[in-house]
């Protein structure tokens, strides 16, 4: 019996992390790598490698599109990624996606706002273009505000110029 | 083992069902709030923001005139703020106020500033003036800073022997005699002939280190990509010589070397007391006291549309070379307003009486001819490019 | 005036002949060329007219002195060189002295202080070598809590006396405060004195703030804010802190607001279904007009002083340029045309200048170019500048620069239009995206 307390616990504790995860993204702005990811035991539901999973969508399927420089045009290696999100947000319809558009420090502020948006734009209608819902994708554009990797090189850059698609539970829908 | 995983499966939806359902997260991404914004009241942040409440302190201006009452100019009045009563702060992490060094803690019963009405209470002080026999000892050596002037100068060197035009530019002082001994051997501040701004300076060159090019660029132009373009003229004067500024590519030699020229033969020309008209000014003596007022006008400090206005001032001159600061006046201007013009005309006052407070290095025995100078300061080629 | 221009004309032709040629009358000659340099001048501690005054009387005359010399255009003779000391407000100045140790400019103050804490400061400027005052003496009456604004006035009326320009000192700026790395950043809008003193946070930290914009008479700031999740611009009383957003349709995004010179008018960029616009609003009513509508970026907008036209960037023609249209759209001109992009373009209060962000050859460059697009001239050039914004009375410019790396992080700069005097300002930590005020009152 204690075992099986001990379970309802666990199991408990991680679907909490795997569900606020995305919750901070609506709540606070904050954070927007996306790439923080929850505490998935290994093989567990809601894990990467439960194929019904927010995390699966983060790190197997791919959440991330990047671009070239001053771009917001999708290559085919993305446009792969994106069909497999497409799939899964078609899959899995309890969820709604926001798209994070971001820059890379090389612009000015407002012209990076711009940008970030041109980018989450493309992907949602490439998604949309691909059946998903219209009315579960949002997109928000950070700019230069959150990059994910610090350093001032074009190894840097290329990571931070990106979309990322955040997927969390919505019952709207 | 299986089993573990419909349980903890089980467990997990659950969870979620009850979470989502039970309102944990109140913003479905669906329906996200549009416009909605507390406004939190300025009582609630009153007690944070004691310090910013613009004026703590009203500074109104009586302006008097030291010779009109106070109606002349009215005092400004600057109304204090309303000061909400301090509620207890109900912010949930309310940003600190942080303590400004120096700052007095502002007083809320102090933000109410006592207007004073009261009239001039500055009389102008006697302008009598004490005519001292300076031993300046301490005089401050010039210290190399920033500068701009049509000629560039070389860093003082110990053996720098300049024209006593030159010298008398940092010997503003009525006792010639007794100060220009100190500063013999002394020169000008370093300057150079054009504002080298952080965009036109290469991106890895330190400015203290970049090497000095040996030979002028061709069309120095106000833009990033341009070379820098000697920072730092050379000492020895035959190179001035070569490093004209641009503005005046002929005239400055010419203008250089008169002036050397004519300092020597001034030196050890004779005096004739009292000259009467004698033979014409040469343009090298005119050009000598030119390069002596250029050297003295300051246009560092004035607005842009001062330097959009040329004034033509006129002197009266001793017989030993000194402008008669009471005769120093405005005949006109031209080019802009004439509150610019006055800042313009204030600054050629300036230039006239500094470097004639030894005497300008003039014939004596053209006397006649110069015992009346108008000079037209003309800021065209100073103004910002 | 004409005949004066006669005689100038005149003047030269008789310097450009022989010299024998000159004849009786005035000797004549013309001045074209100066120095530029920092202008020295004396300012002695204050004279304390009590004892509860002395204080106050050596930190206000220091302030005076910081806020000249940061100017670059005056150069302060250190108390050390002095030989007479200015002793009581009222007794004479040995002008010679002065001139002695070559001051050209004498300030003289003096400051008394109430017993109800009310400071009064009064001073005087002279020329010293025409060895007469320069302007009337002035009197300014505050409470001991303000006195960095009183001194702050003090040395506006003195640059402004010898410079014929409006002075700055006693403004404020708004910017951005940051703290943590750059994957963490922090920001929350923050107000100071122009000098980075009197540092007061206007938000907390939870949501990102960016680029305030002050209203035309200061009493408001525009910004934009993620608190709702989204980029949003808020419109803030600076006095009462109380804030509001700008009506704006779900889904779409807004941001780089600024204020018309009416004070009610706000130009911004709105964002939708990816594409960003250029639009006005009327704050009170809440309506919003279109201004642009292209395919391409249009944003930061800024009206010219006179609020007939609005100057803003857009990449329509494949990179960031400078375009001017009228304050109510219509088809724009192009105005930026050298090599690199250019972005963040601000209309100076004086109206003659365009201060912007150019980004050429992998460096960022502050620069400004006539209404036009002539002259352009850069003044900086950093990894990263960019964000201008200008002093009350046009003749600086306030701009963000970030440095590079992981360790990388913002602070505010100042530089003069000459592009002279660049200098960081201080803040206690990082800052970026300053506004400054106008002349405060």
């Amino acid at each position: 019996m204690t075992l099986f307390t001990r379970g309802i616990i666990l199991a408990s504790v991680l679907a909490l992390a795997a569900c606020t995860n995305p919750d901070r993204f609506d709540s606070a702005g904050a954070g927007g790598a996306g790439g923080a990811g929850g505490a998935g035991g290994i093989g567990a539901p809601g894990s990467a490698s439960d194929p019904r999973s927010p995390l699966y969508f983060q790190q197997t399927i791919g959440d991330r599109v990047l671009f070239q420089v001053d771009q917001s045009s999708i290559t085919p290696e993305y446009q792969t990624v994106l069909d497999g999100q497409a799939q899964w947000l078609m899959t899995n319809t309890d969820y709604v996606a926001i798209i994070e558009g971001h820059a890379d420090e090389q612009g000015t502020r407002e012209y990076n706002l711009a940008l970030g948006a041109r980018r989450a734009n493309a992907v949602q209608e490439y998604l949309v273009s691909r059946g998903v819902a219209p009315n579960r994708l949002r997109v928000i554009s950070y700019g230069k505000e959150r990059p994910i990797e610090l350093c001032s090189d074009e190894a840097c850059y290329s990571q931070n110029r990106r979309a990322v698609t955040v997927i969390s539970a919505g019952l709207s829908s | 083992m299986r089993i573990g995983y419909y349980i903890s499966g089980a467990g997990h939806i659950g969870l979620i069902l009850l979470v989502l359902f039970g309102g944990m997260f109140n913003t479905p991404p669906q329906s996200f709030e549009v416009t909605e914004v507390s406004v939190i009241s300025g009582a609630e942040f009153d007690a944070m923001m004691q310090g910013v409440q613009t004026p703590d302190v009203t500074t109104d201006v009586a302006m008097p005139a030291p010779d009109l009452p106070a109606e002349q100019a009215p005092p400004v009045e600057s109304q204090p703020d309303p000061t909400p009563p301090p509620p207890a702060p109900q912010v949930t992490e309310a940003p600190e106020t942080d303590p400004v060094p120096q700052q007095p803690d502002p007083l809320p019963q102090q933000t109410e500033a006592e207007v004073s009405d009261e009239a001039p209470v500055i009389a102008p002080p006697p302008q009598e003036e004490v005519v001292l026999s300076p031993t300046i000892s301490d005089r401050p050596v010039p210290r190399p800073s920033e500068r701009v002037a049509p000629e560039p100068v070389a860093p003082p060197e110990p053996d720098t022997q300049v024209s006593d035009a030159v010298t008398e530019e940092v010997v503003p002082d009525e006792a010639a005699e007794v100060v220009r001994e100190e500063t013999e051997g002394g020169a000008p501040e370093e300057a150079t002939t054009r504002i080298v701004t952080e965009a036109m300076e290469e991106p890895s060159a330190a400015p203290t280190t970049s090497v000095r090019p040996r030979t002028r660029p061709a069309r120095p132009e106000p833009v990033a990509e341009t070379p820098p373009a000697d920072p730092a003229p050379e000492a020895a004067p035959e190179q001035q010589a070569q490093e004209q500024p641009e503005a005046q590519p002929d005239q400055t030699a010419d203008a250089v070397n008169d002036a050397l020229r004519q300092a020597l033969e001034g030196g050890a020309a004779s005096p004739a007391a009292g000259g009467q008209s004698g033979p014409p000014m040469t343009s090298g003596e005119r050009d000598a006291l030119r390069v002596a007022v250029q050297q003295c006008w300051n246009v560092g400090s004035l607005s842009s549309e001062a330097l959009r206005t040329t004034v033509v001032v006129a002197v009266s001159m001793t017989e030993d070379g000194k402008p008669q600061s009471e005769s120093l006046r405005m005949l006109g201007f031209e080019g802009g307003t004439e509150a610019a013009a006055r800042q313009a005309f204030e600054s050629a006052r300036r230039a006239i009486i500094r470097c004639g407070a030894n005497g300008f290095s003039l014939p004596r025995d053209k006397y006649d001819q110069w015992r009346e100078i108008e000079m037209t300061f003309n800021p065209e080629n100073m103004r910002i490019r | 005036m004409m005949t004066r221009v006669l005689t100038l004309l005149a003047a030269l032709l008789v310097f450009a002949m022989p010299a024998a040629a000159q004849t009786g009358g005035p000797l004549r000659i013309e001045i074209t060329e100066g120095v530029i340099e920092p202008l020295p001048f004396a300012n002695p501690d204050f004279v304390a007219e009590n004892a509860a005054a002395a204080e106050l009387a050596r930190q206000i005359a220091r302030v005076v002195s910081e806020d000249l010399t940061g100017t670059g255009l005056f150069r302060e003779i250190p108390a050390s060189a002095f030989i007479s000391q200015i002793t009581s407000f009222n007794s004479p100045v040995q002008f010679s002295d002065w001139r002695a140790i070559n001051a050209q400019a004498l300030i003289s103050g003096a400051v008394s202080v109430g017993g109800d804490g009310s400071v009064s400061v009064k001073f005087r400027l002279y020329d010293v070598f025409a060895g007469q005052e320069l302007g009337d003496g002035l009197q300014f009456n505050g409470t001991q809590a303000g006195w960095r604004r009183i001194a702050h006035k003090v040395a506006d009326a003195v640059y402004s006396r010898i410079t014929g320009e409006g002075g700055y000192f006693d403004s404020r700026v708004v910017y951005v405060a940051e703290a943590g790395t750059k994957d963490d950043r922090r920001k929350r809008l923050a107000i100071m004195d122009y000098d980075g003193a009197n540092v007061q946070y206007l938000t907390d930290s939870n949501a990102i703030v960016l680029a305030p914009r002050f209203s035309p008479n200061g009493d408001r700031i525009l910004y934009t804010s993620y608190e709702s999740g989204f980029p949003r611009i808020y419109v803030m009383d600076v006095a009462s802190v109380g804030r509001r957003a700008l009506p704006t349709l779900e889904g779409d995004m807004s941001f780089a607001p600024r204020f018309a010179p009416d004070g009610n008018t706000v130009v911004y960029s709105l964002t939708t279904g990816g594409n960003t616009d250029i639009y006005r609003m009327d704050i009170t009513s809440g309506a919003a007009t279109r201004l642009t509508s292209t395919p391409a970026i249009e944003t930061a907008p800024s009206f010219s002083p006179d609020g007939s036209r609005i100057v803003f960037e857009s990449d329509r023609s494949g990179s960031q340029q400078l375009y001017i249209m009228g304050a109510n759209g219509g088809e724009p001109q192009r105005i930026s045309f050298g090599q690199g992009r250019y972005g963040t373009p601000v209309w100076s209060p004086r109206g003659d200048l365009i201060a912007f962000t150019k980004q050429s050859k992998g460096r960022f460059h502050i620069g400004v170019m006539r209404t036009d697009g002539s002259e352009e001239r850069l003044l900086t050039a950093s990894f990263l500048d960019e964000g201008p914004t200008w002093s009350p009375n046009g003749r600086v410019i306030m701009f963000t620069r970030e440095t590079q790396g992981a360790t990388g992080s913002a602070s505010l700069y100042s530089v003069d239009i000459s592009g002279r005097n660049l200098k960081q300002i201080r803040t206690e930590g990082g800052a970026s995206d300053p506004a400054w005020s106008p002349l405060q009152r």
